[in-house]
């Protein structure tokens, strides 16, 4: 039995960049105000005294640079985490991210490769309005040359961190603010969770549901209601977007005939649809209902407690939609 | 400080070139014969690119602003970083990377530099730590974060060294860029090659307040204007600023004045746009850093006309071999787009790693949404 304890995301955060820190000098971290006690709420508070300043960087507010920075060191031998307290300031680093890191393994035909871990939050809910919400994995992984993951628990934050700072990299980790206080049994030696490699977190036989990032946990409530209806879901959470685990979605769909995607991104383009893609155009599965995609209206988010409320999935609307997609 | 600018070096006339005293006559005449077989490889590519039509890639050819290349070949060492601007040849070179390797890149040949994938633009050569790229400022600000490693290495000698054009001076990334150099203090050497025009845009039409070189004083980057074809001044100005890099881990910002013959991009003459006056481009032509180095070591009698022939003959036969090793080298074959574009292999994490799985979470656990900021 592993040793472990029972961990917030955001402490579980904590812990696999302070293993990593501990288990290679070469480990760095940069982000704004990631060297106060408050630490871009609790991840990397701590960091700064056990590492100090030369690995633990407070950055000035420069995305564009930061994240070109981080190629920089990398090729000098570096691995890099790069933090961003919002996704959304983030995007001021988009030309590094789809013209430099993105492209660099290619353009060397594989001979150089740059470990590069950015770690974007998604705030959402209590008003953070257009400004702070907008959660962008689609965009990343419609990108080719970088992995993206978006981890709903505190067990596979800690296991995609570590496995995403050792490897060679680059990858984007969406992380929603949401999850950052919900507790989980949490391994207390480091260990890895693999890219590529979806986890079924309820098995069932009716309905396949897949749900990303923030609304897994939606997804889980949803089931549970659903029992007492006599419906069983089946919950597949991919944990990564790039590369997509095609074939477990695959085998859970074979089964149930029914798909359905909960996505907490806008619903033209993105990972819903993509994956409702994938898994219909590859072979006649003979559904029995037509896929169905639960996913942010293509709206902006509104601050005002009222509208947020229309405007964000919860266990209650997953639990309506697959109602109605069953009655039909 | 003498100041300078595209508006008054025009003025100059016939520049006035000297040998500094006491100048090595081996090494001068090595920045001579590395600045001859710069231009003469760019004028046969030039010459081969159309109307053969054979290198299929955008080419944005350096003649005319070869001594900045030519300094850096003798002055930087194995371990330092160099990124270069799209304007890559002279600075692939200076790093020592093979020449037969950049023809067969613009053929797109496996053969190539970057294997026929990147082209003139994105050119690289990992083992010397060469790396160049297309956007503008983008090689300058990845240049901070060698400079940032290399910085955490107390026993490393080694610096970052960008070049870069004028036009790079007007992306907001490259003010970050210099920000963080002259907070940080870190060893990295940046060359502006100021040639006044970014594609047919003079640097008047462009850019206000003062030049570069004082701009960057104001975030505490110490820096120098010079007539940059002048290969005995740029190398002196850059060995003393080399030379501190190493020692005391500063940053610097030398603005080398400097004027590009060959079209921005090739192979169409872009002279028919009638952006550069006639006036100016004979100036140019007349004072460019081989016209001006050929004349003076001869005049000191460092070399002789029959000299510079044999080593023109033999920079003529080398550039034949790379043609045809170019030309007989095969085209990539394409084994995995994934594989191309992503590294599934970790080999650290397999050694530092242990694999761990768990389904199971906790949906019942009260949480109170996180607030405010």
């Amino acid at each position: 039995m592993e040793k472990s304890k029972r961990i917030s995301y955001s402490q579980a955060i904590n812990d696999a960049t302070s293993q990593a820190m501990k288990m290679s000098k070469d480990v760095i971290i940069m982000g704004q105000l990631i060297d106060y006690s408050s630490g871009v709420f609790g991840t990397t508070s701590g960091l700064i005294n056990k590492f100090g300043e030369k690995r633990v960087k407070d950055f000035p507010a420069a995305e564009s640079l930061m994240t070109q920075a981080g190629v920089g060191a990398a090729l000098a031998g570096q691995r890099v985490l790069l933090v961003h307290i919002r996704i959304d300031f983030m995007i001021y680093s988009l030309d590094s991210i789809v013209n430099w890191l993105s492209m660099w393994r290619f353009k060397s035909n594989r001979e150089s490769n740059v470990p590069v871990v950015i770690r974007a939050i998604v705030g959402r809910g209590w008003g953070q309005g257009p400004q702070h919400s907008k959660s962008l994995h689609a965009w990343f992984a419609h990108l080719p040359g970088i992995k993206v993951a978006i981890p709903a628990t505190a067990f596979d934050a800690k296991g995609l961190l570590l496995e995403s700072i050792f490897s060679e990299g680059p990858s984007i980790i969406i992380e929603h603010r949401s999850l950052f206080n919900l507790k989980d049994i949490v391994p207390n030696r480091p260990y890895r969770v693999r890219y590529g490699k979806a986890i079924v977190r309820r098995k069932g036989n009716d309905v396949t549901l897949v749900a990303i990032g923030c609304n897994v946990i939606d997804a889980l409530k949803a089931a549970k209601i659903l029992k007492k209806d006599g419906i069983d879901i089946e919950v597949v959470d991919p944990r990564t977007l790039t590369p997509l685990d095609r074939e477990t979605i695959n085998k859970s769909v074979k089964k149930t005939k029914r798909l359905v995607v909960v996505d907490p991104g806008w619903e033209s383009f993105g990972a819903a649809s993509e994956i409702i893609t994938s898994v219909t155009t590859r072979q006649n599965l003979h559904l029995i209902s037509n896929p169905l995609r639960i996913t942010l209206p293509d709206s902006h988010t509104p601050m005002s407690l009222a509208l947020e409320e229309k405007y964000y999935i919860n266990a209650q609307k997953i639990v309506n939609k697959i109602k109605k997609l069953l009655k039909k | 400080m003498k100041k300078f600018s595209h508006k008054n070096i025009s003025k100059i006339g016939k520049y006035k070139i000297k040998i500094p005293k006491r100048f090595d006559k081996k090494l001068a005449n090595r920045l001579f014969r590395f600045m001859l077989r710069l231009r003469i490889c760019e004028l046969y590519l030039e010459k081969e690119y159309h109307p053969a039509d054979q290198m299929k890639c955008p080419v944005h050819f350096c003649v005319g602003e070869e001594a900045i290349p030519a300094v850096l070949n003798e002055l930087l060492i194995e371990e330092d970083f160099l990124f270069s601007h799209h304007r890559s040849h002279g600075y692939y070179l200076a790093k020592n990377a093979p020449m037969k390797k950049l023809f067969a890149e613009l053929y797109g040949k496996s053969s190539g530099a970057n294997s026929g994938i990147a082209g003139s633009m994105d050119l690289s050569y990992t083992k010397k730590n060469f790396f160049a790229g297309a956007i503008l400022s983008g090689a300058a600000s990845i240049a901070i974060g060698a400079a940032l490693s290399l910085s955490l290495k107390p026993k490393s000698k080694a610096i970052a060294v960008t070049g870069f054009g004028d036009g790079a001076t007007e992306e907001g990334l490259f003010w970050e860029t210099i920000n963080y150099a002259g907070l940080k203090k870190l060893p990295i050497l940046f060359i502006c090659e100021n040639n006044n025009y970014s594609t047919y845009a003079p640097q008047s039409k462009r850019q206000a307040g003062m030049s570069i070189a004082e701009r960057v004083r104001s975030f505490g980057v110490d820096s120098k204007q010079v007539f940059g074809n002048d290969v005995f001044i740029v190398y002196q100005e850059l060995k003393k600023a080399i030379t501190k890099a190493r020692k005391s881990r500063t940053p610097f910002l030398l603005e080398a004045f400097t004027y590009r013959q060959s079209s921005h991009v090739g192979p169409p003459n872009d002279e028919k746009v009638k952006y550069k006056s006639k006036k100016e481009i004979k100036f140019w032509k007349k004072n460019c850093p081989v016209a001006l180095s050929e004349r003076v070591l001869l005049m000191k009698n460092f070399l002789k006309k029959t000299d510079i022939n044999v080593i023109k003959s033999e920079i003529k036969k080398e550039i034949k071999s790379c043609f045809d090793y170019a030309k007989n080298s095969e085209y990539p074959s394409l084994n995995s787009w994934d594989d191309l574009n992503l590294s599934h292999n970790s080999p650290l994490a397999d050694k530092l790693l242990l694999d761990l799985d768990k389904t199971d979470f906790d949906i019942e656990q009260q949480t109170e949404v996180s607030k405010g900021f």
